[in-house]
């Protein structure tokens, strides 16, 4: 039975991925990703019923593993090299990065540690299981949505021989190595599903060829090597300083810390590369020319999260160190200065990219507290940040095609035009900020748990304060209307688009009900096993309120207080039918209703058009004026980082 | 308590207001409103004809009210005091969307200015909270009274630069002059109404008493700076009260530049030294 | 609904609209808000968005340029709404009654409730037309629920 799952989940990604290749049939491939997905689906279901588990394979597995590693690494040199033109500096680093590790790997597989066996090679606690979930249900609903979006895509580039099969081969592998990534327990297994991931986000970064796409790519490439070659240097010395390769045998801290805080901190290092952490940031937002469905996949279910993975996955090992606090500051840095960079962006996409990073800081940061409270609040921002920002990429992606701009400016008045995307839109932003759901309650639970060390609560606070800003005015714009009497559209958008993004809607919304039993059943359980000396301060579930020991949070009044202002609303609404609907007031006279917008009456009778936009104060929190300081802070803070983990605090 | 709280909070909230505006007017010279005025205002706007520009925008006013009576229960009932915050959040979000609903020049520059007083005072109000939580070990409104109560040491004693940041949150969360840069209130004209521009008749009459639940949970925080001692903290209410009138008639309003600077500068800075103190008393 | 009735007449929020006034009684108007006059004391504030209003003061004389934004402006308050002509052009056209360009009086234009001549009009006349207007919102109430029923 476990074998299948796994198979199911880490081997059949793989396989069809390479169907995708082969089948040059658009409709053939759209069958075989719709049935992966919805075999992916089933099968983390029936995984969380398994529950947890470990897993061993064989010893020549581990060989294969090896060949495929090097193969891995060259092919990722060999495409480096092969894009050079563009982008000298990223393509040459990168092919040394790839090189180095293959050096590394090397050494480290046939001299250091040859013939080690680790048992188990694969195990799962909640959290894994949390993940395999995330990437199989929302990972899986990406790539159906990417079925109508590609043609549509491909249809936009007037291309004549299409390159989905490309797309899809590297979209559904993807799924593939995450669940690997999530499930392994052979530290070197997790590697090579890691620089898998690395490759994967290097060819779907490039996937339209123009020469901005290939010159992120490679920005994706030579930064994720390089935090790939951090991954590697940390196993050898892990290896050598404890002799250990086996994940449970780190986080249930077997070893003297001291000997772990060198690796560690090298791992936790490829892991801010991974998840994008300032002064890394600009992959990430370098891979906003990808397709959607490849922004959605990066920043929601996969890529990134395999970064904040393995920090939160590490964080028991490295408890009650300095450099635990470190990560914290660096994981608050980033929430800050991502939220401030969001504020002064117009372009939607690159809005979502900088709150993504922002909000895997603030994962990152709770990482860093290292307290069970602040690790219930990791893991419900990774839960419930994969459902709203998966569903947030793909309602731009959707606003997108249907009205040819990402500006967030060119979206006043979406509700007139795409009704359900608009809607759809709202309730994704409003779940990203408001209580209550379960974003906010997870801010609320990291914020509670930063009150130990309250320079990571400031840069919470703050960070928190600017995260406001930009949702509420793009909220608030989606749904602006003329006043003018509109004709009820209904959106034509594809069945294969709406599905993804109604039932991510509908996730978004229950998961927040059920925010209780998620708790009890998933999260603390995990704290249960990895905090077992601060047990008095585990957060309980009691009278429909998460309680912890400085403070509570009663959902049911909230929950109470929302149903109250939809009944309101709907006898309200429906008692305003026959209410006056004016047009604004335009300081004297104002335009006749029939006007799509409102103007103002100006000389001669004539009438004058006025613009108006979001306040931006790109003077405050321009992306040049804010970006350099920002780097330079962080890259100090990484040092003190490596500093504090060599001195072994 | 609950039924308590929803009745009595809009009626207290709504007398204050109207001892403020007397207050105002004496200080300007003038005779004054009666103290019941902001209720006529109320009904008067009640019975007046609706005029909408969209329905969305009943449905952000109606969030917006209970939004703000839910913030102003769960103080009452003594819940933690972040939470609290983030209740109020989601009315003053709401009040911002509403504005943005309407394409009228007023209204949207009005939601822009509050989306920064929002982004001036939120902080603040979070790090009071987390001022409180040093001193007391506990974010629950309850315990924090029961720490003073217990201890006989209000939180005056020790947070004095926290209580004077309190001043300026409560200045810009109830956009009283020199922050009232988003609205205008009463007869003070700030881009004709602001945020509340487009919103008229009824819907103005439930904003005020949105209002009125927002400027009582206000009170409050400034009530629980004192509350080993419940006389002296309506006393500090009172004079808490007075200083924000008197602020409010004696400052003319500034730029948005300048609110953020000393919200974030000033306030920071006095809290976190505040705090920073906490370790050595 | 007693309540909201009794508190229509003390809560009158003013818009004042000066359709070409020599300035004169806009001054006045202006006057009313000084301490001396006061007229906060009854309740009555002057707004500046007419959505909000509840009593229209015109100013000066209509004439055939700006008769339509008058229109407009008056079509803006929400009902109840009141009218108030304050000075003898907007009463009548005043001197100017017999100018080509002049429409003698805004009560050509919308309905007018209070006349309050003079030129200039005085704050204590302006103050006593807008409470004598007051007392006309109970008719118009009852006028609107009529139209209301009728509908």
């Amino acid at each position: 039975m476990l074998d299948t799952l796994l198979l199911i989940l880490i081997a059949l990604p793989f396989i069809a991925g390479f169907i995708c290749l082969a089948l040059k049939n658009h409709s053939a491939r759209a069958v075989v990703v719709v049935l992966v997905s919805i075999v992916l689906m089933i099968t983390s279901v029936v995984l969380l019923g398994q529950g947890n588990f470990e897993y061993t394979l064989g010893g020549q597995w581990n060989t294969l593993i090896t060949y495929l590693d090097f193969a891995l690494l060259a092919y990722i040199a060999f495409q480096a090299f092969y894009h050079r033109k563009y982008h000298s500096l990223f393509a040459y680093s990168a092919v040394i990065f790839a090189i180095a590790s293959i050096v590394m790997v090397y050494y480290f597989d046939f001299v250091m540690a040859h013939g080690i066996e680790v048992e188990p090679t694969f195990f799962a606690d909640q959290l894994s299981i949390i993940m395999v979930l995330i990437i199989s249900i929302v990972g899986s609903l990406i790539c159906i949505f990417g079925i109508p979006y590609m043609k549509d895509h491909e249809h936009h580039l007037h291309l004549e021989i299409t390159r989905q099969p490309r797309f899809f081969l590297y979209l559904v592998l993807f799924l593939g190595a995450m669940n690997g990534l999530v499930l392994a327990n052979n530290i070197v297994w997790l590697l090579f599903f890691w620089e898998i991931t690395t490759l994967c986000s290097f060819m779907l970064i490039g996937h339209d060829k123009t020469e901005i796409a290939t010159v992120n790519a490679l920005r994706a490439i030579s930064m994720n090597m390089l935090g790939g070659v951090g991954f590697t240097a940390g196993v050898m010395i892990l290896f050598s300083n404890a002799h250990t390769l086996s994940l449970i045998d780190i986080i249930n801290s077997n070893h003297a810390p001291s000997l772990l805080i060198l690796p560690l901190s090298l791992m936790v290092f490829a892991g801010l590369t991974k998840a994008a952490q300032v002064p890394f940031q600009s992959w990430l937002l370098g891979a906003m020319v990808a397709p959607t469905p490849v922004s959605a996949l990066l920043h929601s279910s996969t890529m990134v999260k395999a970064g904040v993975y393995l920090i939160v996955r590490l964080a028991p090992a490295y408890a009650d160190t300095w450099l635990s606090t470190m990560v914290a500051i660096l994981g608050g840095l980033t929430f800050v200065i991502t939220s401030a960079l969001a504020v002064g962006q117009s372009n939607g996409k690159k809005v979502l990219a900088y709150s993504t990073i922002a909000n895997l800081g603030l994962i990152i940061a709770c990482a860093g507290i290292n307290t069970p409270l602040a690790y219930a609040g990791a893991i419900f921002l990774i839960i419930f940040h994969a459902v709203s920002k998966a569903l947030l990429f793909l309602c731009v992606g959707t606003i997108e095609h249907g009205i040819g701009s990402r500006d967030i400016e060119d979206m006043h008045g979406l509700v007139d035009k795409m009704p359900l995307t608009a809607v759809i839109s709202v309730i994704g932003m409003l779940t990203m900020f408001l209580p209550p759901f379960g974003m906010l309650i997870g801010k609320w639970t990291a914020m509670e748990a930063a009150s130990v060390l309250p320079i990571v609560l400031l840069l919470m606070i703050l960070g928190s304060a600017i995260t406001i800003v930009f949702w509420v005015r793009w909220a608030g714009i989606l749904m602006s209307t003329s006043s003018k009497p509109v004709k009820r559209v209904i959106e034509n958008i594809a069945f294969l688009t709406k599905t993804p993004l109604v039932v991510l809607a509908a996730l978004a919304i229950i998961l927040n009900v059920i925010i209780f039993q998620v708790y009890n059943l998933m999260i603390s359980p995990l704290a249960k096993v990895y905090y077992t000396k601060a047990a008095d301060t585990f957060t309980q579930v009691g009278n429909g309120a998460l309680v912890n020991t400085v403070g509570s949070f009663t959902l049911w009044p909230i929950f109470a207080t929302v149903i109250v202002v939809i009944l309101f609303s709907i006898y309200a609404v429906g008692k305003a039918k026959n209410s006056v609907v004016t047009a604004p007031y335009m300081c004297g006279e104002t335009a006749d209703n029939d006007e799509d917008r409102p103007r103002f009456r100006a000389i001669a009778d004539g009438w004058v058009d006025y613009s108006h936009s979001n306040y931006y104060l790109n003077r405050v929190f321009g992306e040049e004026v804010l970006t350099n300081g920002s780097n330079i802070i962080s890259i100090i803070a990484i040092l003190v980082m490596f500093i504090v983990a060599y001195m072994g605090l | 308590m609950v039924v308590l709280a929803i009745v009595l909070g809009p009626i207290i909230g709504g007398l204050l207001t109207g001892i403020d505006r007397k207050i105002t007017a004496r200080l300007q010279g003038r005779f004054g409103p009666p103290i019941m005025q902001p209720f006529y205002d109320v009904f008067k706007l009640l019975g007046k004809e609706k005029f909408i520009n969209n329905k969305v925008q009943i449905v952000y006013v109606i969030t917006y009210l209970f939004f703000a009576m839910l913030s102003f229960v769960l103080f009452v009932l003594g819940q933690d005091l972040i939470a609290i915050i983030f209740v109020l959040t989601v009315g003053g979000g709401a009040m911002v969307m509403g504005a943005l609903s309407v394409r009228s020049p007023y209204s949207q520059i009005g939601s822009q200015r509050e989306i920064l007083q929002m982004l001036a005072y939120d902080p603040l109000l979070i790090i009071t909270a987390v001022a409180m939580f040093m001193v007391t070990g506990s974010f629950k409104v309850a315990e924090i009274v029961n720490y003073q109560i217990h201890n006989n040491t209000p939180l005056l004693y020790v947070l004095p630069l926290v209580f004077i940041v309190l001043i300026e949150v409560l200045s810009i969360k109830m956009r009283k002059s020199p922050f009232d840069i988003s609205a205008g209130q009463h007869a003070h004209q700030e881009i004709v109404r602001g945020v509340h521009t487009e919103f008229s008749g009824p819907y103005l009459a439930l904003i005020e008493v949105a209002h009125w639940y927002e400027l009582m949970l206000a009170l409050g925080f400034v009530a629980i700076f004192f509350a080993s001692n419940w006389y002296i903290a309506a006393t500090l209410v009172i004079v808490m009260y007075l200083l924000e009138i008197i602020l409010d008639n004696t400052t003319a309003r500034l730029t948005w530049k300048w609110m953020l600077k000393s919200a974030w500068g000033f306030g920071i800075v006095l809290c976190a030294v505040n705090i920073i103190a906490l370790y050595f008393i | 609904m007693g309540l909201i009735n009794n508190s229509r007449a003390k809560s009158p929020w003013v818009v004042h609209f000066d359709c070409g006034s020599c300035n004169g009684c806009d001054i006045e108007v202006l006057a009313c808000l000084t301490p001396l006059y006061d007229i906060e004391r009854f309740g009555i504030l002057n707004i500046g968005n007419p959505k909000h209003a509840d009593v229209l003061l015109v100013t000066g004389t209509v004439n055939p340029r700006n008769e339509r934004v008058l229109r407009n402006v008056y079509e803006q308050i929400p009902e109840p709404k009141v009218v108030v002509a304050i000075g003898a052009c907007a009463c009548t056209g005043g001197v100017f009654a017999d100018c080509y360009n002049v429409i003698q009086g805004v009560d050509k234009i919308i309905p007018v409730d209070v006349y309050v001549p003079g030129c200039a009009a005085r704050p204590e006349a302006i103050i006593d037309g807008v409470v004598l207007g007051l007392q006309k919102f109970q008719e118009k109430v009852e006028k609107m629920n009529k139209k209301a029923v009728g509908n």
